[in-house]
């Protein structure tokens, strides 16, 4: 008896212990969060005016805006997302439906997972060898096809892990009722995991709404309005990395600005993916 | 009426009626192991028949050749012969899709797809035939009252299909199975994943489904077979074991191993 109550004192105290580490690393984690999130409201805040919505990027010592970042980012990104999503959902529909038992699918999944993790710069270097330099010049365009590889194996894996998420009596009961399979796919398949396969997209349009190093060899920047896909283009991570570095106080703002605006958006579109599952879970 | 001593040892009498489905020697394989045995059997038309046995017996698995649903994997193969009136279903020549509008099937689980109540019959006459929105709702209004669902759900048919009960989306799979006009439905255990009272319902369903339809249908719950079925086919370890009219099987079976199981020796 005094045996198992000394043993319950134990393992109380152990309980305890092992839950104040736990909440503290857990509140060491949240705190960086925190912290970035209070010094961009704190230094970027101040910045935000209408002009930084209507006016371009200044010349030093100069008050301007940011509009041609914006512009060149929302740009890049919705051509990168539109050349990238549907070739990520059809190979995701691919491995998940038609070759979900053929070792072409295996392959495939472990090659995306390197894409997955690899190193963007290295993207941005290899749009740079593949079209950079035989076009003879940066140009938003080659921007766009970065930021698209970027986007395929984000919305691969999703769409797969998605798709493999739709119990197979679902299909079956496609097949049953005398459906061919691209009827099952579309008309059953997608719909039961569209909250998924948008959720996919939205994290990947996050994703790349933050990139800076694919971009800096393909689009590079541009200090003037263009909406010459085939020249140089803006975009607000490349202005922040310019505008941050510089002894300019005008730039060292914009920069906080720009920052506070990502990050922003970037936090919303997570939140609003995350409701989606949120959602899909509670059904 | 034949004297029953002549027929009893070796030709059941459900052999002499009309049949719809013939099974003739039929091997069944899941990669290299074999699941059925040398099955022989023929269903009658516009009758239910019943599959009992112990899990793993293959009573599922003879199910899902006579629509070919199996064809969806990979390694799953049969040899042998299933005559569907008279024409081989297993042909390499035979359309998949034809075929399963001919042969519906409803699952174990309740499978609603994820669509409206109304979306979910259109979807399947839509399939096979052009027709106009009038006649098109006269038909979704036609299958659920075949299905004793159309008085629940007349008020909703723009709900999610997922929103009904467990019992009503079976309900509403069994509808939709009958809107295609099949002629022949299978039952994979329709009743084992609902309530008492939802089983009474779709067994009256059986019931009366079976003067238009020819019905098979798998069960765990031997009762269940006893009250719906009019010939009983009772399968061990890949193997058909007995055949025969189910009360017939139910009250003088002639294998031990038949008596053993209905008896709850084992299994």
């Amino acid at each position: 008896m005094s045996t198992a109550a000394s043993l319950h004192q134990s393992r109380k105290r152990k309980n305890a212990v092992m839950m104040t580490l736990c909440v503290i690393a857990a509140g060491i984690g949240l705190a960086w969060l925190a912290l970035i999130l209070g010094a961009l409201i704190y230094k970027g805040l101040s910045g935000v005016n209408l002009a930084v919505f209507t006016e371009m990027t200044p010349p030093p010592g100069d008050a301007g805006g940011l509009l041609n970042a914006i512009y060149g980012s929302i740009m890049m990104t919705i051509i990168g997302i539109i050349v990238g999503t549907p070739i990520g959902v059809l190979a995701g529909t691919y491995m998940a439906e038609y070759g979900r038992f053929s070792k072409l699918t295996t392959v495939v999944r472990f090659i995306n997972d390197i894409l997955l993790s690899a190193p963007s710069i290295i993207i941005g270097l290899f749009v740079y060898e593949l079209m950079v330099r035989p076009m003879g010049h940066f140009s938003a365009i080659a921007g766009a096809v970065a930021l698209a590889i970027l986007v395929i194996p984000v919305v691969v894996r999703t769409t797969e892990d998605m798709l493999n998420l739709v119990p197979n009596a679902l299909r079956e009961a496609g097949t049953a009722i005398g459906a061919p399979r691209w009827v099952v796919i579309r008309s059953v398949a997608y719909r039961a995991a569209l909250s998924g396969i948008v959720t996919g997209i939205l994290l990947a349009i996050a994703r790349i709404s933050g990139e800076t190093a694919p971009l800096l060899f393909t689009a590079l920047n541009n200090q003037f309005w263009s909406s010459n896909l085939n020249a140089p283009m803006a975009s607000l991570p490349v202005t922040i990395f310019q505008f941050a570095l510089s002894p300019y106080e005008e730039w060292q703002q914009l920069a906080w600005t720009g920052a506070l605006i990502i990050t922003l958006t970037v936090l919303g579109l997570s939140i609003f993916a995350r409701s989606l599952t949120g959602r899909r879970e509670d059904r | 009426m034949k004297p029953m001593l002549s027929t009893e040892l070796n030709t059941p009498e459900v052999a002499v009626e009309k049949a719809k489905i013939e099974v003739k020697n039929l091997n069944f394989y899941y990669g290299q192991s074999k699941a059925l045995k040398d099955i022989n059997l023929s269903l009658p038309e516009r009758s239910v028949t019943a599959f009992i046995g112990p899990s793993g017996c293959g009573k599922s698995t003879l199910l899902r050749v006579l629509n070919r649903i199996y064809e969806l994997y990979p390694k799953q193969s049969a040899e042998g012969q299933v005559l569907l009136d008279g024409k081989n279903i297993l042909d390499r020549s035979q359309d998949l899709n034809l075929l399963r509008t001919k042969i519906g099937m409803v699952f174990q689980k309740p499978t609603p797809f994820p669509m409206s109540i109304y979306e979910n019959i259109a979807f399947g006459v839509r399939l096979y035939e052009k027709i106009s929105k009038s006649e098109m709702d006269g038909r979704v209004e036609q299958a659920l009252k075949r299905a004793a669902l159309w008085t629940e759900v007349k008020d909703k048919l723009n709900a999610s299909g997922l929103s009904l009960s467990g019992g009503q989306q079976q309900r509403l799979c069994i509808a939709r199975t009958v809107a295609v006009k099949p002629e022949v439905i299978l039952l994979d255990e329709p009743a084992s994943a609902l309530d008492p009272l939802s089983t009474a319902k779709i067994e009256e369903l059986i019931d009366e489904l079976q003067a238009d339809y020819t019905i098979v249908i798998v069960t765990h719950n031997m009762q269940q077979a006893a009250r719906v079925s009019k010939q009983t086919a009772f399968m061990y370890l890949g193997e058909l074991v007995e055949f025969d009219r189910t009360e017939k099987i139910f009250t003088s079976p002639r294998e031990k191993r038949t008596q053993d199981y209905i008896t709850g020796r084992f299994g």
